[in-house]
């Protein structure tokens, strides 16, 4: 019987490890350093778009809203010309109703997954945004189209289809953990962890593969395309740490997860960003979010730029 | 910024310290002065006393006179009620006296005083009176008499315990083998009441007042008895209370006075082969219902500022929310410091409360199959692509179809189970079913039946304490400890520790590293 509770982890063993729980991040971290009223800036896809672009932060260029039911049958009209394109949720949270539309000609609209949608069927899915169906509240929400993000090459042979994408957690606008999420054929292309994503934590100072998990059990290789996961390296590094970075100085959030993806053509593009990211991240890295972030508070500068601030991760992260 | 938190605790701890204090002393308040206990069941123990008089009339006006209890003494009375049809009652209070009158009557007359007491205060049997009575000695008829009670005194002096000259006399009138003096004394006819005044005559013969005292030995199942006596003999500048029979002082815990001193127990004009029989009941009533009177006699206003003064209808609701707080304080607990997810926060309270209305399996069978019926449908509203509120309402009037067809079915074929179904809550019936369904597309079966499972398990959990009895008593009776699941629900507010199922999730982080 006494078996069964070996699962649990001593807490004290815990604390020296620097283990940021639920509720103390909700506690010390979110409710001290992230404003409710910032919220809204991050939870809205479309204003995070126009605040990035102000601050030149990459993002995939915008195609078109839609926020009334009168104007999804303007669809045709706003996708012209643009033969491929996604359509997601404005409010929308781990990649839910997010329509990847690879080709789009003849009013046929061909999905990633190679799926041929007419044009019923795409309007239906619009509609479905707009009724707040993939919204946090169910509210009302609206439609974004965008560019198609063309994925680099640099990680082909390490996600199972899908988007492997960057996590990396901004304290005070100092990036102080990351991890890749990498898609297996378990998550169904998608990159959440809990859904059977393997996630790979990534070394502040590299970009460079330091562990892996799966279900929250170490990992080495991918157990889908059977990639040496240690061997994983993020090209432009620094850039990816400059769109956290200047994510902190356009949201004003103190702790925040930005989520970038890698373009072929354009770089680290900033997808999305979130007030409350989760801490799985730290179960990728193998390593306390609470020991960084005691670090940062207590010996890392402040009244830096941002570039500064990557500057000094670069430099110093340990 | 660690100075605040401390002084945020700081003060919710002093406020945990003050509230636990305050409902303490509630309760203590509570079970002293209005009699609420701990368990549900423990109710007053009230006794109805009857007084029944019988008599034949002589055909003149008919005056009858009745002493009875002093209110607020020894036993304290819950209701006095006369039952004499066509007499006239007044109340002498001062003598507390009974009158009841009525013009000639012809057939045997059956008059009824009945009285609820209740709470045998413990009055040891001494009642204070600062006039000291006169003493009527007694007048003998020969000197061979008067030798004889010097003679009885005499012995009783002579018993060398250390009770008093009452006591040694009443229990030398009492022995087993009489005395040959007392023997003569005594006449050959005894009864209680010839006793008593041959010993309240020995005692005069010293200067020593006393009198009798009739009342009721209060014992269940005492059918049509006659009144019970005992000998009040003035020491000092009191009345102490005596057992005729042994001599033991006090008065007994179960005995209620209706009459003392010259004055008799009962007297009738007007009629003859008078009789007073004493019948006794006793019954418990709810310490709620008790309380009222209990404060009354406290003069507390208090009781009126309390739930347990408003009428039942509203008692019996806010008794009802009474528990739901702990039910919270459950749900916190299950959610911040063990970490289960379910889904919505208070679903499964409302859940649980649904439970606690239909019956545990009854309800848990019946919510299983709405559930599962619910699902099914919506698997097929899925294929039909409906915008997210149309289609949720479709479920909602889906949810009320099955509950409908499960209760007339459950009452066509008396399978109560099914018929409890009309107590779950639609809404949030149809709520599940829609997040249910969603994980299910979304995350896969298996991830969705967690979440329902774990809505299940909290659900029950939260029934197990809202409907135990003894639970719910405590909650209402001494509703000031939610002031103290208050507090405690807002330090859980600033509890960082991790949670239960957190030491799991993280513990490869550091397996590894060891």
């Amino acid at each position: 019987m006494w078996d069964y509770f070996k699962i649990f982890s001593n807490p004290k063993k815990f604390r020296e490890h620097g283990v940021l729980g639920m509720n103390a991040r909700n506690y010390y971290i979110i409710g001290r350093n992230n404003k409710r009223s910032l919220y809204p800036l991050v939870d809205d896809k479309v204003q995070t778009k126009t605040l990035a672009d102000k601050i030149n932060i990459n993002t995939p260029h915008k195609i078109g809203v839609i926020e009334h039911q009168y104007e999804v049958k303007d669809l045709l009209k706003i996708v012209d010309g643009h033969s491929e394109f996604v359509i997601k949720p404005a409010h929308g949270s781990q990649g839910k109703g997010v329509l990847v539309i690879k080709n789009f000609s003849d009013n046929v609209f061909t999905t990633a997954s190679g799926k041929q949608l007419g044009f019923n069927e795409v309007y239906q899915h619009v509609s479905n945004i707009l009724s707040g169906l993939y919204s946090l509240g169910g509210q009302y929400d609206t439609a974004l189209i965008e560019e198609l993000v063309h994925f680099s090459d640099a990680f082909q042979n390490f996600s199972y289809q899908g988007i492997p994408d960057v996590r990396v957690i901004v304290y005070k606008g100092y990036p102080v953990m990351s991890m890749m999420r990498l898609a297996t054929k378990e998550s169904d292309g998608r990159a959440n962890l809990h859904q059977g994503a393997v996630g790979v934590g990534l070394d502040m100072r590299t970009g460079h593969a330091n562990n892996a998990v799966s279900h929250n059990m170490p990992i080495a290789i991918h157990p889908d395309t059977k990639a040496d996961l240690m061997t994983l390296q993020v090209p432009m590094w620094k850039e990816h740490l400059m769109i956290g970075a200047l994510a902190y100085e356009m949201t004003g959030l103190g702790y925040l997860g930005a989520d970038i993806v890698l373009d072929k053509f354009r770089g680290p593009m900033m997808l999305e960003l979130n007030a409350r990211p989760g801490l799985a991240i730290q179960i990728a890295n193998r390593r306390g979010l609470k020991e960084v972030i005691k670090n940062v508070d207590k010996y890392y500068p402040q009244d830096l730029t941002a570039e500064q601030r990557v500057d000094y991760v670069l430099n110093n992260a340990t | 910024m660690r100075k605040k938190i401390c002084s945020v605790r700081g003060i919710l701890a002093i406020c945990l310290i003050l509230a636990i204090a305050f409902a303490s002393y509630a309760t203590y308040y509570k079970i002293t002065h209005w009699g609420f206990g701990f368990t549900p069941h423990e109710g007053t123990e009230v006794w109805t006393v009857d007084a029944h008089i019988t008599f034949v009339p002589t055909g003149e006006p008919i005056e009858v006179a009745l002493s009875t209890p002093r209110l607020g003494e020894e036993y304290k009375i819950l209701s006095e009620d006369v039952v004499a049809k066509g007499y006239q009652i007044t109340k002498d209070e001062k003598n507390h006296r009974l009158i009841m009158k009525s013009g000639p009557k012809k057939s045997e007359q059956s008059l009824y005083y009945r009285i609820m007491l209740y709470d045998n205060e413990d009055v040891v049997g001494k009642v204070r009176d600062r006039t000291s009575p006169k003493v009527k000695k007694p007048i003998f008829e020969s000197e061979q008499q008067k030798g004889m009670v010097e003679n009885i005194w005499a012995l009783a002096d002579a018993q060398d315990d250390d009770g008093t000259a009452a006591s040694h006399i009443i229990k030398l009138l009492n022995d087993e083998v009489l005395e040959p003096e007392v023997d003569a004394y005594l006449p050959v006819k005894q009864s209680q009441s010839i006793m008593a005044e041959k010993i309240i005559d020995l005692l005069a013969y010293k200067g020593i007042a006393a009198r009798i005292v009739r009342g009721v030995k209060i014992t269940e199942k005492k059918r049509e008895a006659p009144a019970d006596l005992m000998l009040e003999v003035y020491e000092g500048s009191k009345w102490r209370i005596y057992n005729i029979v042994t001599g033991v002082s006090g008065l007994p815990k179960n005995f209620v006075v209706f009459q003392r001193g010259g004055v008799s127990l009962f007297d009738v004009a007007g009629g003859h082969n008078s009789e007073i029989r004493f019948s006794v009941i006793q019954s418990a009533v709810s310490s709620f219902k008790m309380a009222g009177r209990r404060a009354e006699y406290e003069n507390s206003r208090l009781f009126n500022y309390t739930i347990y003064n408003l009428p039942t209808l509203e008692q019996n609701t806010l008794k009802w929310l009474m528990i739901f707080p702990l039910g919270i304080l459950l749900v916190v607990l299950l959610r911040n410091v063990v970490g289960i997810p379910t889904m919505g926060t208070f679903t499964p309270m409302l859940v649980a409360m649904s439970l606690v209305r239909t019956g545990f399996w009854s309800g848990l069978i019946c919510f299983s199959l709405i559930i599962l019926l619910g699902l099914l449908i919506r698997t097929l509203l899925t294929r039909l692509n409906l915008l997210l509120v149309p289609r949720i309402s479709a479920v909602v009037i889906f949810v009320i179809l099955i509950m409908q067809m499960l209760t007339i079915f459950g009452y066509q074929y008396s399978f109560k189970i099914a018929a409890s179904a009309v107590f779950f809550p639609i809404i949030i019936t149809a709520w599940i079913i829609e997040r249910a369904s969603i994980t299910w597309e979304e995350e896969g079966a298996r991830n969705a039946t967690k979440q329902i499972v774990n809505t299940s398990l909290v659900a029950v959990l939260t029934y197990f304490v809202i409907s135990n009895p003894y639970i719910r008593h405590i909650m209402f009776a001494f509703n000031e400890w939610n002031l103290v699941i208050l507090i405690i629900v807002m330090q859980l507010g600033t509890y960082t520790g991790y949670r239960l199922v957190e030491l799991k999730r993280f513990a490869p982080l550091i397996k590894e590293k060891e």
